[in-house]
C-alpha cells in the first residue's frame, strides 16, 4: 500500500487551538455560572477589580492547558496493522486504537466556533461499544476530507459490493435540511411546558444560591408590591402574563435554536444520519428496520404555520442508551414528513378504519379530574379550612381549563387500522399520531372491566420494543376481531422480528 | 412461487383468542397464596401489637386497630381468591395466552415468534408443593413479559421445552 500523509503521527490544525480553548472555557463557564452571577451581583467595586484579575489568570491557565492539549494530541494510520490510532493526554497518556475494517462511519461536524475558524471535528464510529469512538477536535477541511476518504477507502477495498460505493458518493448531500425559519416556527409553537419548567429551575437555582450567599437584600419584594399598588390589579396581572409569555417565547426560541441549529439528515448505507446543534453538535443514526413507533405531533398553531414534529422510537437494546433510542425531528413540512415515512415504512401509512372510544371514557376522566378534586375542595372548604374559598377563581379556572382539555382530548382520540399499520391519534392541544407497523408488535393485551362486559367496551394495549400504545374503551368486539387478525398476520410468518 | 396465492382473509373465520378454553392454575397454588397472606399479616400483626403495647395513649382504641386489621385481612383474602380464580393460561399452536385481573379481565397474548427467552422459577414455598412459575420474556420490556405461576413442576418443564423448541425453529 502507498504511504499516505497520515502514516506519521500528526497534530490538529493550528487554528483549531482556538476551538480547544473555547471548549474548555465553555465547560468552565457551564460549571461556574452560578458563582459568577452571584459574584457580579453582590461584589463591591474592589471585589470586581480582583475578580477581573482572577478571570484573566483563569483565561491564561486555560490557554496554557489548551496548548498542552494541542501539543500532546496526535493521530495516525498504522498501515501495517491497519489501525487508526489516536494518542492524547498531558500527564496520563491515552491511546485509542480503532481497527480500520471496524470503522462504520466517519462524521464531520462543525459547531459555531468551528465555523468561525473554519475547521472540522472528525468523529469516528466503530462497531462495538460506545467508548470505542475516536474524536479529533479540530482539523482543517482538507485534512478532514482526506482523512475521511482514507478511513472509508480502506474499508472499500474489502467491500466488493458496488452499490455501497455508489451510496457513499452521495452521502454528504443532506436530503433534508431544516432552515432557520422553520426552527423559529417550532420555537414559537411548542414545548411551552418544558420551557416553563426550565425557567422555574433556573430561578430557583439562582434564588437558592443567592440565599446561601446571604444576599437577601437583593431579592426585594417591595418593588413588586409598589408596582401592584400603583396600578390596578387587572393591569398588573396583564403585564405579568405578557411578561411571562415573552420570556417563555424567548427561552423557547433560544432553546430550539441552540439544540437544533443546522439540523440535517443524510442517507448512509440505508440508514439515516442526523446531525444538529449550535454549540455541541450531536449526531444520531436511525436504522429503518429498528424503528418501532413513529410519532407525528402537531398543534393548532403548527397546522396554520404548516410545520409538524416527528419523533421516532427505536428498539431499546440497552437501558443506558434509552435517550438515544428516541430521535426527534423538529419542524418539517408535510412533503418532508412523507419522504421520511416513505424511507421508514416504504410507503405512506394511510389511516384505515377508524375506532372511537365510548363516551364513558370522557365521563370517567371528568369524574377523576374534575368531580373528585372539586368534591375534595368543597368538603375541605366547608368543614375544615374555610380560608381556601378565597381561591375560588382558581378552582373555576381549573375546572373550565381541564374540561375543555378533556373535551378536545376525547374528540381527538381515535384508533386507525389498515392492512399493515395501526395509527393511534390522541392529545388535546398537541395532537399525536403514533404509527406502528403490525409486524413490530411484541405482544397484545386486552382489558375489560366486568361491568363493561354487557356494554361491549374494552381497552387495548399494543406492546412494542419501543414502548406501548394504549387505546381505551372502544368497541370490544371490533378490538378482538383486530387482535385476532394481527395475531394471524404476525404468526403466519416464520421469520423472527427484528 | 407457484404455490403463492393471495386470497382475501375471512376475518370471522380466524381463530378467536377470546374463545379459547383456558387452563386454571393448580389448586395447590392457593396454598402458596394463603401462606403468603398469613405470613405477611403475621408480621403486620406482631408489629401492631408491639406498638399498641408500648404506646399507652392508644390502649383505649386498641379494638379499632383490631377491627381494621381483621377487615383488611378479610378484604385481602377476598381479592386474592378472586384473582386466583380468574387467572388462566393456554398454549396455542402459535402463541401463549395469559388472563389475569380482579375488577378487569386482562388478557395478554404473546406470539411464539416474539419470545426471546423462557425461564423457570421455583419459589421457596412453591417447591414444597411441587409447583413452578414459567416466565416468558419478549423484547418489549417489562410490560410485555408474562409469568405464569402455579404450574406443576414437570408440566412447567414440558412447557419450557416446547417454547424453546418453537424459538429454535424460528431462528
Amino acid at each position: 500500500m502507498i504511504k499516505s500523509e497520515f502514516s506519521t503521527p500528526q497534530r490538529q490544525s493550528k487554528t483549531g487551538l482556538l476551538v480547544l480553548f473555547a471548549n474548555s472555557l465553555f465547560e468552565f463557564m457551564k460549571a461556574m455560572w452560578i458563582v459568577l452571577i452571584i459574584f457580579f451581583l453582590k461584589g463591591k467595586a474592589t471585589d470586581i477589580f480582583w475578580g477581573i484579575g482572577i478571570f484573566v489568570l483563569v483565561l491564561l491557565g486555560f490557554g496554557v492547558y489548551s496548548y498542552l492539549k494541542y501539543r500532546t494530541f496526535t493521530f495516525y494510520i498504522d498501515e501495517e496493522q491497519n489501525e487508526f490510532i489516536v494518542q492524547h493526554g498531558i500527564l496520563n497518556k491515552t491511546k485509542t486504537v480503532v481497527q480500520l475494517h471496524k470503522i462504520q462511519q466517519v462524521n464531520l461536524k462543525q459547531n459555531i466556533i468551528h465555523r468561525i475558524v473554519d475547521v472540522y471535528q472528525v468523529n469516528i464510529d466503530s462497531a462495538g461499544s460506545e467508548e470505542k469512538e475516536a474524536v479529533i477536535n479540530a482539523v482543517s477541511k482538507e485534512v478532514a476530507m482526506a482523512l475521511k476518504s482514507k478511513l472509508l477507502d480502506n474499508e472499500r477495498v474489502e467491500v466488493i459490493d458496488n452499490s455501497v460505493e455508489v451510496e457513499r458518493e452521495i452521502e454528504d448531500k443532506p436530503f433534508l435540511k431544516i432552515d432557520l425559519i422553520s426552527l423559529l416556527k417550532v420555537g414559537i409553537t411548542s414545548n411551552y411546558a418544558k420551557s416553563i419548567g426550565l425557567l422555574l429551575t433556573f430561578f430557583f437555582t439562582i434564588y437558592e444560591n443567592l440565599n446561601h450567599a446571604g444576599a437577601d437584600e437583593l431579592i426585594d419584594g417591595s418593588k413588586v408590591e409598589d408596582f401592584i399598588a400603583n396600578y390596578t390589579a387587572v393591569y398588573s396581572v396583564l403585564v405579568a402574563i405578557l411578561l411571562l409569555f415573552t420570556v417563555i417565547f424567548i427561552v423557547n426560541i433560544v432553546r430550539t435554536l441552540v439544540k437544533y441549529y443546522g439540523f440535517k439528515i443524510a442517507k448512509q448505507k440505508g440508514s439515516l444520519i442526523m446531525s444538529y446543534g449550535l454549540i455541541a453538535t450531536q449526531s444520531t443514526i436511525l436504522k429503518p428496520e429498528k424503528v418501532q413507533i413513529v410519532k407525528i405531533t402537531r398543534n393548532f398553531f403548527q397546522k396554520k404555520l404548516k410545520i409538524l414534529e416527528i419523533s421516532i422510537k427505536q428498539t431499546i437494546s440497552d437501558e443506558t442508551k434509552k435517550d438515544k433510542a428516541i430521535i426527534e425531528i423538529p419542524g418539517c413540512n408535510e412533503i418532508e414528513r412523507d419522504e421520511i415515512l416513505q424511507l421508514i415504512f416504504n410507503e405512506i401509512p394511510e389511516k384505515g378504519e377508524k375506532l372511537k372510544p365510548n363516551f364513558r371514557k370522557l365521563l370517567f376522566s371528568i369524574f377523576i379530574l374534575i368531580v373528585l378534586p372539586l368534591t375534595a375542595y368543597l368538603t375541605i372548604g366547608n368543614w375544615f379550612v374555610n380560608s381556601i374559598f378565597e381561591y375560588k377563581s382558581i378552582a373555576v379556572f381549573y375546572t373550565v381549563f381541564i374540561f375543555i382539555g378533556l373535551l378536545f382530548g376525547f374528540k381527538n382520540n381515535s384508533l386507525h387500522i389498515n392492512d399493515k399499520h395501526v395509527i393511534m391519534q390522541s392529545g388535546a392541544w398537541d395532537i399525536d399520531n403514533e404509527i406502528i407497523k403490525i409486524e413490530k408488535i411484541q405482544a397484545i393485551t386486552t382489558s375489560q372491566l366486568f361491568w363493561h362486559k354487557s356494554l361491549n367496551i374494552g381497552s387495548l394495549t399494543i406492546h412494542t420494543a419501543g414502548g406501548n400504545v394504549n387505546f381505551q374503551l372502544g368497541n370490544f368486539k371490533k378490538i378482538n376481531q383486530y387482535v385476532n387478525l394481527w395475531l394471524y398476520q404476525i404468526e403466519k410468518k416464520d421469520s423472527n422480528w427484528n | 412461487m407457484e404455490n403463492f396465492t393471495n386470497e382475501p382473509i375471512d376475518i370471522s373465520a380466524l381463530p378467536r383468542y377470546e374463545a379459547v378454553n383456558l387452563n386454571a392454575l393448580q389448586s395447590k397454588y392457593w396454598n402458596v397464596i394463603l401462606f403468603n397472606i398469613v405470613a405477611t399479616f403475621l408480621i403486620i400483626g406482631v408489629v401492631l401489637a408491639v406498638i399498641i403495647y408500648f404506646v399507652e395513649e392508644i390502649h383505649s382504641i386498641a379494638w379499632l386497630f383490631g377491627l381494621v386489621y381483621i377487615l383488611f385481612l378479610g378484604f385481602t383474602f377476598l381479592l386474592c381468591r378472586i384473582s386466583f380464580k380468574k387467572r388462566g393460561f393456554a398454549f396455542r399452536e402459535h402463541d401463549v395466552i395469559y388472563r389475569s385481573g380482579i375488577l378487569a379481565t386482562n388478557t395478554m397474548i404473546i406470539p411464539y415468534n416474539r419470545v426471546q427467552h423462557v425461564a423457570l422459577h421455583e419459589g421457596f414455598i412453591s417447591r414444597y408443593f411441587d409447583l413452578a412459575k414459567v416466565e416468558i420474556f419478549t423484547a418489549g420490556g417489562d410490560s410485555s413479559d408474562v409469568s405464569i405461576p402455579g404450574i406443576k413442576k414437570e408440566q412447567a418443564e414440558d412447557i419450557k421445552q416446547l417454547l424453546m423448541g418453537k424459538i429454535q425453529k424460528q431462528l
